[in-house]
């Protein structure tokens, strides 16, 4: 099928009116749990994964879709207003667009914000046109061998990339492996670690861990830091930027928008990464970097732009290898098996209405967005009123509901709880519950493919590198272990922490939620407001 | 000793290892070439187990947030939490859910008794509405609608 037809048919589905209503309402909650401080995208998405037992997978993918991508606007708004990230991704946002909203200029600075983003978007959503169908033909030749490297590739790429510690993260995804190995083997059907259980003859349930780990770990861990409703001080006028600032931005916006697609690309890319990375690329482009921290335009423009090209182009690995590249698109990967679907490679020709309609669903969302947010921020920023506590009780209320409607068994209700109580202590502890959760998502496919490959290559590891695509990816890996032990230790050296971008993590708030690595945010910040519990939410003047 | 009380976290994590590695050793490994059901596990406990190592060795304390106050009130949310599931499967959502909701109202949000008691019984009916009529979960018989 050819540009044109897909695209056409995309657009017959998801302007399908049950999908444009779910187009709609992913977007609008996404940015209302992207403004509300304490539900994230992931913790939301996790919550809502019940929901998508009843809906067609389309519909599902371009619900959740939105949801991912409409909180990367929402979490802009309390960034620029309050210096306070409604999620990781907009951290930066706050180094210059509360410094705007400090001079008079929060209008423009929302405004270029949910502009950049819109354009953001929409580059990415043609990027993905056009990267996609390639490499989904290449990745049909992929065997066995080719998704060993593949998953390892990404989990180990999730626990380098934007984690604090890469050695907790490993151990995490580690946990996350031996987890999926519990029920029925896949090819003896012998029953592993069942402990004579009927519950766990069919391992544990993927919704169930989800929703535990980030639903409620996320609020447990929220809840310890419970907080007062924020009063905001700052006015909102003039949202749509002036012909000045949209000349001030517009390099940023492209430079954004190339940067951010591919750093979504990557597994272990996305939002927090490729924001930052925008941010130090235009303060060195600039003639003068000395404005940067104290309300430069482009310091908001660039990276909101570069955040929401990557939310969308981490869609380019889920839907032609069939390998979500963070935990975002982790939960989006495991709401289509759960209906049935298979991700991989043929999925462009197996289920063309999946891969068009969401393509397309994208383009009609950022749309929406930049529809709902420039006329509407006001509104949105009015609930920053609902107190943590209150949201809390019936997220929690309907976590317990919804795990219970998946399959009708109290049994997941306890599962739920169990790794609600894991998740919390994880977070408390600096574990991260990212690498874990994608790990466990992706330990049956590698072991499976990785058994497969023993079976046929006759025990032989060699084959895993003489295959010339395996054999690359591997080569790759070797390349990013040894880059990053290097780095690492003349860090040490030089007394800073050893993970890349860990400095800059270090700088954010707890609290903010990443779609890359839940919990870096928060155990980034743990150190630092360890001493004073109540600098969260006054948002003490960071540089 | 309690400023080794961090190591605890990778301790339980390298028990959790050796304890799998040697469960998946009895479920037979069989051979590389033809691989039994528990060499997939064996691998990835080892792999569980050498990063547990690892973390004893050189964990970070800082990472390790210190208990408070917050942490017991934490606790008896997670209290309350079994305590509805237990009672949900007794006798029904509707009763449970309202004393859930208002427990965490009242110990999280600290709403008034007059805000708490109309919120968690709206709350609670609506979100039954919400699951048994319109998305038609069977929840256990409810002992408030007689079922």
């Amino acid at each position: 099928m050819g540009i044109a037809d897909g695209l056409g048919e995309g657009f017959a589905v998801a302007l399908d009116p049950t999908n444009l209503l779910y187009v709609f309402l992913g977007v609008l909650i996404g940015t209302v749990i992207g403004v509300l401080p304490g539900l994230g995208p992931t913790a939301t998405i996790a919550l809502l994964l019940p929901l998508t037992y009843e809906l067609e997978p389309v519909t599902s993918v371009i619900l959740l879709a939105g949801i991912y991508y409409g909180s990367m606007y929402g979490g802009t708004i309390t960034s620029v207003l309050l210096q306070l990230p409604g999620e990781a991704a907009s951290v930066v946002t706050t180094f210059d667009g509360y410094q705007m909203a400090k001079q008079g200029r929060a209008g423009p600075a929302l405004g270029i914000a949910a502009v950049g983003s819109f354009i953001g978007g929409t580059i990415a959503v043609v990027g993905l046109i056009l990267l996609a169908p390639p490499l989904a033909d290449l990745a049909v030749e992929f065997g066995a061998p080719e998704y060993v490297a593949l998953t390892l590739f990404g989990i180990l790429l999730v626990t380098y990339l934007g984690t604090k510690h890469p050695v907790k993260a490993l151990c995490m995804a580690a946990l996350g492996l031996l987890l999926a190995t519990i029920g029925q083997d896949s090819i003896t059907g012998t029953g592993r670690f069942t402990f004579d259980q009927v519950e766990l003859f069919d391992g544990l349930d993927f919704v169930a861990v989800a929703m535990g780990l980030f639903g409620v770990g996320e609020i447990l861990y929220n809840l310890e830091k419970t907080e007062k409703a924020e009063q905001i001080k700052a006015r909102i006028k003039n949202i749509w930027p002036s012909r000045r600032d949209f000349r001030d931005s517009s390099g940023a916006i492209a430079r954004g928008s190339v940067l951010g697609f591919f750093l979504g690309v990557l597994p272990g890319g996305g939002g927090v990464i490729s924001s930052l990375a925008s941010y130090g690329m235009e303060k060195r482009r600039a003639k003068d970097p000395s404005r940067f921290g104290k309300g430069a335009i482009e310091g908001v423009a660039g990276p909101e732009t570069a955040n929401n090209a990557s939310s969308t182009s981490a869609f380019v690995p889920l839907l032609t290898l069939g390998i979500p590249p963070n935990v975002v698109l982790a939960l989006i990967y495991g709401a289509l098996l759960i209906n049935g679907v298979q991700v991989g490679p043929q999925l462009i020709d197996t289920n063309p209405e999946i891969f068009w309609g969401v393509i397309a669903s994208m383009f009609i969302g950022n749309l929406m967005l930049l529809a709902l947010n420039i006329p509407l921020v006001g509104v949105f920023v009015q609930l920053l009123r609902v107190r943590g506590g209150i949201l809390a009780a019936f997220a929690v209320l309907i976590t317990m509901a919804g795990v219970f409607s998946v399959n009708n068994d109290v049994f997941d209700m306890w599962v739920v709880l169990a790794f609600g109580v894991l998740g919390w202590l994880m977070k408390k502890t600096g574990f991260e519950p990212g690498p874990l959760v994608l790990a466990f998502v992706l330990g049956s496919i590698l072991e499976t493919n990785f058994r497969r490959t023993m079976l046929t290559s006759d025990g032989g590891f060699e084959v895993f590198f003489t295959r010339p695509l395996s054999g690359t990816i591997f080569a790759f890996m070797a390349v990013v272990i040894v880059y990053s032990t290097v780095m690492g230790i003349r860090r040490r050296r030089r007394g800073r922490p050893a993970a890349l971008y860990a400095e800059q993590l270090e700088e954010m708030t707890p609290g903010a939620e990443d779609e890359g690595a839940a919990g870096v945010a928060a155990s980034g910040g743990a150190t630092s407001s360890a001493a004073d519990p109540t600098d969260r939410r006054t948002g003490g003047d960071r540089p | 000793m309690s400023k080794h009380l961090y190591r605890l976290a990778p301790l339980v994590l390298l028990l959790f290892g050796v304890t799998a590695m040697l469960q998946a050793r009895d479920l037979s490994l069989g051979e590389l070439s033809a691989p039994g059901p528990g060499l997939w596990p064996f691998i990835v406990a080892s792999l569980l187990s050498l990063t547990a190592l690892v973390l004893l060795v050189i964990d970070d304390p800082a990472d390790y947030e210190p208990w408070t106050r917050g942490t017991a009130g934490i606790g008896l949310g997670l209290v309350s939490l079994a305590v509805f599931i237990v009672l949900f499967e007794q006798i029904g959502f509707l009763v449970p859910a309202t004393l859930m909701l208002l427990f965490w109202l009242r110990l999280f949000a600290r709403e008034p008794w007059k805000w708490a008691v109309p919120l968690a019984v709206i709350g609670a009916v609506v979100f039954h509405l919400l699951f048994a009529e319109g998305l038609g979960v069977p929840f256990p018989d409810d002992i408030v609608l007689g079922g």
